[in-house]
């Protein structure tokens, strides 16, 4: 795997790459950020997250769950207590809702991890640490042969490393 | 990853929560949030020392507990009918204590309130780490802890399972839920900081141990977009849990015929109480650790007067609670209820009715004073106050309804004996001892949220700082 | 269970028919205490026993004298439980608590294991030829010295052919007869009786009389033959139209007062003026004076016994001039016409035949301290406890050449024996007794020795036959051949006539002693200074100590103060108030006797010019001399009386002067004054009471005969009998100033069920059958109702298990509290080692201490509230009520306790039990938090663990349990089961015999043993049943009703008769 990766101190110096790479039509491009930046959320203008789908469905197996084991298993053994109806979906509720968050909860950090593709066991290629500390970065899979032409892009929009990877 | 409204296209909204300048002027680059809050990460005696304490406690409750599965309940201070006591009282005193911290993470998270930044991660930790010690006492206080499994719906060959009518099994699922959910909640939030972790440490184990933990988290946009979601997502499951959890706890209680436990106002009343009690554990905790880890720029003064006002509206809250009980019981007409409430306040148990109403109604209203508000000394001793106080309404609530029940012939009274209070003692020990581990492993602020509100570096510069 | 035997399933009268020809071999080959320790069956059945199926053997009770026939019932060879048996027309198969306790006394862990002898200061095991000899040398050389004559043999009182036999073999050996003492014996009713009637106990007829007059005579409280009295009272009291109102004088409202409708509380001693002014002997001004009563009291008594249709007066009391009082009651009963209606001594009891004053003892007492006597004999009795210290008796023994104890547990007289024979237990031994003239009960071995002992009358019989000179009268080999031979009939009949336990036959009759002086001193009017009067009375459960070795009676809370595991002292609340004293402050109490230092325990009951002590308690060792530890003995030994009795509560008879009833030679109890000092200590009673006051909740409701009258003309016109009896209560309430029911006072309405079943109660039982109650199972288009549905084949929804309470025939006794702890092997909680941890190492070692926490574990508990009187500290109104409540698990239709368990460790079975699973249970304790009844009960600790220190059952109280019963480990909660075990064994039966269950062939275990006949236990689903109806009555009543629980036990309100009444 090969490419291009940039270090840049400014927030607006990297989304002004971004435009312009996007312009460009560069592919394979990603963008490193200490933390959350709408700057760069609006530059890359990505479409939503699919984790939502996830959760979905994870709650709503969930809550099934919940009410289907309590009510299964006491019509499974009808033994009476107080009165009270064998299978009483009421107080079933409970276990309904409770169920429904676990498996909510579970379900939408599955389907963060599946799209984010993490755990990742490899970290050293296409990173620079100081992308956690200060600074922030483009990394471009591409072939050699782009490498200069990508270098001058993004120095011009002020990146103070550009370093091809190969 | 306080924000994830996708901003309108062209013109750049700024996160709509006050930026540094505003909550913490102090703190001016990424460069100083890394190195300030890592600093705190340096074992100091203070913290053996505290850490050593913690684990005697810790050890006080554990020696009690084999003691007690050998000998059997009989030395614990119960006197039938009063059959709940110091575990049941002290297990609601834990649950309540962690609602805080799950609020400032979820509830508030999503209200965008600014003030929750820098506190969440200790409070979440609190959550995670009461929920731990509150879970262990329905397993403390029952008689035979080794059968416990029987409460799990395991499948097993006659397919019986437990009784899924009983307010204490909604509790086995409401706190395993409750645990669950809060400790992938305080996980999550912190792998973007074991990333920078990683990738500041230089000892070699340590670092892979951080590799590790943050699951190689690199800070890509595509992981960030996910991310965010997927945190919203929590938060929103969260919130209802904040509500749900001590609702169901405290259906132990309503969903008995008991006079003084069955009223309908509980679950509310039991929420605020939890809310109450819970913030003023995250000052207990947060006041210290500003103080003795210089991290007062961080957690301001500003933070705190915000606290406050949540504190004292949920004082409010909780002492309306009380009112309106004893206007029902009147009004109800139905003389073992009435007799509770009186035996409440000028009976058998009136030292213990007291104490409730001066330390949750009375003290708190301190708070309308600003001047004590922003007095950080002033709100650890309330704290501690009010800490107490909600010890003693779950006392007032468990132990005088039960010693004087319909049945007159077996009115009784109760005094807890010295086993109860080694496992409150150990309790606490216990609770301390996670919590110190947790604050020299880990960020006790969350680097990650707060370089998101201090202004990046710009080329052309706008009020940003170089 | 308790009226049919288990073996091959025929009615119990046909199967001990059947069980009585081989009753022998049963005896000799079914009962082998080796064979119980093992736990594998028997290779080879003995005849008779089905492994798992009991047999019952008819036998007497020889707790007290009244000897009434008993049914043992053995499970591989051991007793596992005592019940009346139902032939013996004397207690028509009631039993007190006393009798049941006897398997106590058998399996009690400090009896003596082996004879005994003192050797250097020490009494050391030998073996029984060893012992045997040594009698029979020292009888050798008191007969050759000459000395003989001055033998003293003292025998606890027994009925029977032994008393004779004994005699004879003290004449053959030249000794004087022996000395039947029985210091629970009424000596001042048995002197008037005779001087009256010419017989020691005439038997009367409660049933006759429209008015019963006690003087002081506590005919409740043990006051003779309790269990005949206590069934003919209930019998009387228990037809609510017509019954007799009672009135009981006295100083201290004993439990027989407080069953009474009135109690004129007169000063101690002045009951003799009552009834000299009754008999117009003694002006009404000197009279009410001396009594301290007001006169128009007094009239007003007059006036009524004069109006009654047929009075029955009885008279007991312990004073100086008891007798006298007594004697005076019978010639007015003669005067008013009640002999040979209310009072009949035509038909006389056996109960106190050649009974000897206390005066006898007296004077053996003397003789001994004169170094007079060479040779004493005991058994059974323990005079060195019961008699005044002025007597000396146990100075006395010091001075006695050779003393020999019979006793087959160790107590204050026998530790200074020489010689310990330990007899048989009378539940390993034969004999018969006589208690109505010409009816003879039969008493036979229920199983092998548990001990290496023997009956005394062998051992005399052996002993004689080992002397030349004797041997040839004694050709009988042992007591149980002689019986035999002098059994009209012989062996043959007598086998027959075993298994029914009753014969019409007589014992061998023995000739009473010549009584010697009576009266040591002359009484005094009352001895000692002081500003109270001392009242003592004997224990209605211990007597005068005879019960303090056996936990069941030690932990049965006294029927009047519920104190249990401790000595008190009753006081006025008035009295408390005036030396400011708190319930629980450590007072001392004087006499010239002695003192002692009691907790105060205020009692409305008593004169507040009066105070109370019981009898019982306060066992010691004299000397404490420590026995050699035998070799199987596992356990520490205990001198004195044994473990249970050790260091609890005081001994009263500290505070007995020793003067005597000038008349019967009787000591006088209740005529001393004594000295009151607090000691500013308080000490926690050992009570089982929460409130004494119901606070309106209506748990023990009464009414009046004429507010049931009222209701009933209401009833004609109301549709159901449910409505009727709603309505009934109401009103009945509302008769008494409504201050009963608890509905009315909670602003509940009472009439309309909130949430009512779906479907329609059964008549006048307010709660469902057990399977309609339930939700949509009691809807039609429910689906699967398993076991539920009237149509699954086990047919159990069609039953509804349920028990009634006549509240107007319970007395208090507590009789059932004590056979639910034999049937169903509850752990006695309040001996010293069972107590709880004060820290790691030191343990609470008070008796009581779990008692103190509220831990007693009575699966029924009888509640005693008082109504009225409610000013009692500052005003004396001896007017108020008292309500004695048998409170068990209600076994609720809708049971609260059900739906809080998380592991259904309790829930509804489909006959309408509540059922609880006990290893299912994991102790979260919520059941109890939620029943409104508070009658489940949870192991603090390993009661039933061996090994722990809290264990219940030492070696070899073990052989009690009741193997249909689990013994509950620690941590799970456990409660009345309705006889769980006894309904299923039943049912069994009947189909192992394909036929339905017929109407009460079996009830639980309470209500067998119920000496009130309160109880009635039964499927309240099928009308042929007697509880159907019981339920439908106009008296019937719910406890907390409004709570929607639909509980199974009905209670049936108790009646007061005023005077109009």
């Amino acid at each position: 795997m090969q490419g291009v990766l940039a270090v840049f101190p400014q927030l607006d110096a990297v989304c002004d790459a971004i435009r312009d790479l996007k312009a460009r039509k560069v592919p394979k491009v990603t963008v490193y950020s200490p933390t959350i930046h709408h700057e760069i959320d609006d530059a890359i203008d990505a479409p939503t997250s699919v984790v939502r789908v996830f959760t979905l469905i994870g709650a709503s197996l969930g809550v099934t769950f919940g009410y289907w084991v309590s009510i299964w298993s006491s019509q499974y053994w009808p033994l009476q207590v107080g009165g009270k109806a064998i299978a009483s979906w009421i107080p079933y509720t409970i276990m309904g809702f409770e169920m429904f968050v676990m498996v909510g909860c579970l379900s939408t950090v599955a389907g963060m991890f599946i799209n984010a593709q993490i755990p990742r066991l490899v970290t050293n290629f296409g990173y620079d640490a100081r992308f956690t500390h200060g600074d922030y970065g483009i990394w471009i899979e591409t072939t050699p042969d782009k490498f200069a032409e990508l270098e001058a892009t993004l120095k011009s929009h002020g990146a103070v490393e550009v370093r091809g990877e190969r | 990853m306080a924000t994830t409204a996708k901003p309108v296209q062209g013109k750049i909204k700024r996160p709509n929560i006050p930026s540094a300048g505003i909550q913490v002027p102090a703190v001016s680059s990424f460069e100083q949030v890394d190195d300030e809050i890592l600093a705190t990460l340096k074992p100091s005696s203070k913290w053996f020392m505290g850490l050593g304490l913690a684990i005697a406690a810790m050890l006080v409750g554990a020696s009690a507990w084999t003691y007690q599965i050998y000998w059997g309940l009989g030395n614990a201070g119960y006197v039938p009918p009063v059959m709940w006591g110091v575990y049941i009282i002290t297990f609601v005193f834990w649950v309540g204590i962690g609602h805080a911290g799950t609020l400032i993470s979820a509830i508030l998270y999503l209200f965008r309130a600014g003030f929750r930044t820098t506190i969440y991660r200790a409070s979440e930790a609190m959550t995670v780490f009461a929920v731990m010690t509150a879970g262990l006492f329905p397993i403390i206080h029952i008689g035979r802890p080794w059968k416990f499994f029987l409460l799990i719906p395991y499948p097993n060959w006659r397919l019986l399972f437990p009784q899924f009518k009983s307010p204490l099994l909604w509790d086995v699922f409401a706190i395993s839920t409750y645990l669950t959910i809060s400790t992938t909640f305080l996980y999550l939030g912190l792998i973007p900081d074991f990333a920078v972790m990683r990738d500041k440490e230089t000892n070699p184990i340590r670092k892979r141990i951080f590799a590790m933990l943050s699951l190689g988290w690199k800070n890509t946009d595509r992981e960030w977009r996910h991310f965010a979601k997927m945190y919203m997502f929590l938060a929103a499951f969260s919130t209802p849990l904040v509500l749900s959890v001590h609702s169901v706890v405290s259906f132990d209680f309503a969903m008995a015929l008991t006079p003084g436990w069955h009223t309908t106002i509980f679950p509310p009343y039991f929420v605020g109480g939890a809310i109450f009690s819970g913030f003023a554990m995250v000052w207990t905790i947060l006041i210290p650790i500003r103080k003795w880890w210089n991290l007062e720029h961080y957690v301001t003064l500003n933070h705190l007067d915000a606290t406050a006002k949540v504190v004292l509206f949920t004082s409010i809250m909780v002492g309306s609670g009380y009112l309106s009980e004893f206007f029902i019981a009147w009004f109800s007409g139905v003389a073992p209820e009435q007799e509770y409430f009186w035996n409440r306040v000028f009976g058998q148990w009136w030292w213990a009715g007291w104490i409730l109403l001066l330390c949750n109604m009375i003290f708190p209203l301190s708070l309308f004073s600003q001047k004590l508000r922003r007095n950080p000394t002033w709100l650890f001793i309330l704290s501690i106050i009010i800490n107490i106080g909600m010890w003693y309404e779950r006392f007032v609530i468990v132990v005088p309804s039960l010693s004087h029940e319909f049945e007159p012939w077996q009115w009784t009274h109760y005094t807890p004996s010295w086993i109860d209070m080694c496992f409150l003692v150990g309790s606490f020990g216990w609770f301390f001892m996670w919590f110190l581990l947790f604050i020299k492993q880990m960020p006790v602020i969350a680097i990650a949220e707060v370089k998101e509100i201090v202004p990046p570096k710009m080329k052309n510069d706008h009020g940003g700082h170089h | 269970m308790s009226t049919e035997s288990g073996a091959t399933g025929v009615k119990r009268r046909d199967f001990l028919k059947i069980l009585g020809v081989t009753s022998a071999a049963t005896v000799v080959t079914g009962c082998s205490t080796d064979h119980v320790r093992k736990l594998i069956p028997y290779v080879s059945n003995p005849d008779n026993t089905v492994p798992g199926v009991s047999n019952y053997f008819a036998s007497t009770c020889r707790e007290c004298a009244t000897s009434c026939g008993i049914l043992v019932e053995t499970r591989d060879g051991r007793a596992l439980k005592i019940e009346g048996n139902p032939n013996a027309e004397l207690n028509r198969g009631a039993l007190c608590a006393k009798g049941q306790s006897a398997l106590q006394g058998l399996y009690n862990p400090d009896r003596f294991r082996q004879p005994m002898a003192r050797k250097n200061g020490q009494l050391t095991a030998v073996t029984w030829d060893d012992a045997l000899q040594m009698l029979a040398t020292k009888l050798g050389e008191v007969r050759s010295k000459g000395q003989a004559a001055n033998a003293v043999f003292i025998n606890q009182h027994e009925i029977g052919s032994f008393p004779a036999v004994l005699d004879n073999w003290l004449r053959d050996y030249g000794m004087p007869a022996h000395i039947s003492y029985d210091a629970d014996a009424p000596a001042s009713a048995i002197a008037a009786n005779k001087a009256a009637y010419g017989v020691a106990w005439p038997s009367l007829d409660f049933d006759a009389a429209s008015l019963i007059v006690s003087f002081g005579a506590d005919f409740l409280d043990g006051w003779g033959p309790a269990v005949p009295l206590q069934l003919a009272w209930a019998d009387a009291r228990g037809k609510v139209e017509g019954a007799p109102r009672a009135i009981y004088i006295g100083a201290r409202r004993s439990l027989t007062g407080l069953n009474a409708d009135a109690w004129i509380a007169c000063r101690p001693g002045s009951e003799l003026s009552i009834i000299q002014f009754l008999r117009g002997t003694k002006p009404v001004a000197d009279a009410a004076a001396a009594a301290d009563v007001s006169v128009a009291t007094l009239e007003g008594l007059k006036k009524e016994i004069a109006g009654a249709r047929r009075s029955l007066l009885l008279a007991g009391g312990n004073g100086v001039d008891s007798t006298q009082m007594a004697t005076e009651v019978a010639e007015y009963n003669k005067t008013l016409g009640n002999v040979g209606i209310t009072i009949k001594p035509a038909s006389p009891l056996g109960i106190y035949e050649r009974l000897d004053v206390s005066a006898a003892v007296f004077n053996a007492a003397d003789r001994m301290n004169a170094g007079a006597v060479p040779l004493l004999f005991v058994r059974g009795a323990n005079p060195v406890h019961t008699l005044p210290r002025s007597v000396k008796f146990a100075e006395g023994l010091a001075k006695v050449g050779f003393k020999v104890s019979f006793t087959n547990v160790p107590d204050e007289t026998t530790e200074l024996a020489d010689l310990v024979l330990p007899d048989h237990h009378s539940l390993e031994s034969w004999g018969d007794a006589e208690p109505t003239a010409n009816t003879l009960h039969l008493q036979q071995p229920a199983m092998e020795p548990v001990f290496s002992t023997r009956a005394t009358a062998d051992v005399l019989i052996a002993v004689a036959r080992m002397d030349t000179a004797l041997a040839s009268k004694y050709t009988m080999t042992d007591y149980r051949s002689w019986l035999a031979s002098r059994f009209p009939g012989g062996q043959a009949a007598q086998m027959l006539a075993l298994p029914k336990g009753v014969a019409s036959a007589s014992s061998l009759r023995a000739t009473d002693r010549a009584a010697g002086d009576l009266g040591r001193k002359p009484s005094a009017a009352f001895a000692g200074a002081g500003d109270f009067h001392l009242v003592i009375n004997p224990s209605p459960t211990l007597g005068t100590g005879a019960g303090a070795n056996k936990p069941w009676l030690v932990e049965l809370p006294d029927p009047v103060s519920k104190i249990a595991w401790q000595s008190w002292v009753e006081m006025h609340p008035m009295a408390c108030k005036k030396l400011g004293l708190m319930r629980g402050d450590l007072v001392t109490i004087e006499t010239s006797a002695g003192k002692v230092t009691l907790p105060v325990y205020n009692y409305l009951g008593i004169r507040p010019d009066t105070i109370a002590v019981s009898l019982g308690l306060g066992h010691k060792s004299q000397s404490n001399r420590k026995f050699d530890a035998d070799g199987d003995r596992k356990v520490p030994f205990y001198s004195g009386y044994g473990r249970y009795a050790e260091g609890v509560g005081i001994n009263a008879v500290d505070l007995v002067s020793g003067d005597t009833d000038a008349l019967s030679g009787a000591i006088a109890y209740t005529s001393m004054k004594a000295k009151v000092t607090r000691t500013g200590e308080n000490i926690d009673l050992i009570t089982t009471e929460g409130s004494a006051r119901q606070h309106s909740r209506g748990i023990g409701q009464a009414s009046t005969l004429a507010a049931l009258v009222a209701a009933r003309t209401k009833k004609e016109g109301a549709p159901g009998a449910t409505e009727g009896a709603a309505t009934t209560q109401h009103d009945a309430n509302a008769a008494e100033g409504g201050h009963e029911l608890g509905p009315k006072e909670w602003g509940g309405n009472e009439h309309a069920f909130v949430g009512g079943a779906p479907t329609e109660f059964l008549p006048g039982l307010k709660s469902p059958v057990a399977n309609d109650a339930q939700g949509d199972l009691g809807t039609q288009d429910s689906k699967d109702k398993g076991m539920y549905s009237e149509k699954h084949w086990s047919g159990m929804a069609k039953r509804r298990w349920a028990m009634t309470v006549d509240l107007s025939r319970c007395t208090g006794c507590s009789a059932c509290v004590t056979a639910c702890y034999s049937e169903n092997n509850i752990p006695t909680v309040g001996a010293t080692w069972q107590g709880r941890a004060l820290s790691p190492t030191v343990w609470d070692t008070r008796p009581g201490a779990n008692i103190i926490k509220g831990r007693e574990m009575a699966w029924i508990r009888l509640e005693r509230y008082f109504e009225g009187a409610e000013d009692s500290e500052n005003v004396f109104d001896p007017g108020f009520d008292t309500r004695f409540v048998p409170m068990m698990c209600q076994h609720c239709g809708n049971a609260p306790c059900e739906p809080v368990c998380p592991v259904y460790a309790t829930y509804h079975s489909p006959d309408g039990l509540n059922v609880q699973v006990y290893n299912r249970c994991v102790g979260t304790r919520y059941c109890s938090n939620n029943c409104p009844y508070k009658v489940r009960y949870y192991n603090w600790f390993g009661y039933g663990e061996p090994g722990r220190r809290q264990y219940a059952f030492p070696e070899p109280m073990q052989m009690q349990l009741n193997p249909d019963v689990t013994v509950r480990g620690k941590g799970v909660m456990e409660k009345c089961t309705f006889c769980v075990q006894r309904i299923r064994e039943a049912e069994t039966r009947a189909d192992l015999e394909q036929r339905p269950l017929q109407a009460d062939e079996f009830t639980t275990a309470c209500a067998q043993a119920c000496p009130s006949k309160a109880i009635t236990f039964g499927d309240a689903a099928d009308p042929t049943w007697t509880v159907a109806r019981q339920v439908e009555d106009e008296r019937a009543y719910h406890v907390f009703e409004v709570l929607n629980t639909y509980t199974a036990v009905v209670y049936l309100k108790k009646i007061n008769h005023t005077v109009e009444a």
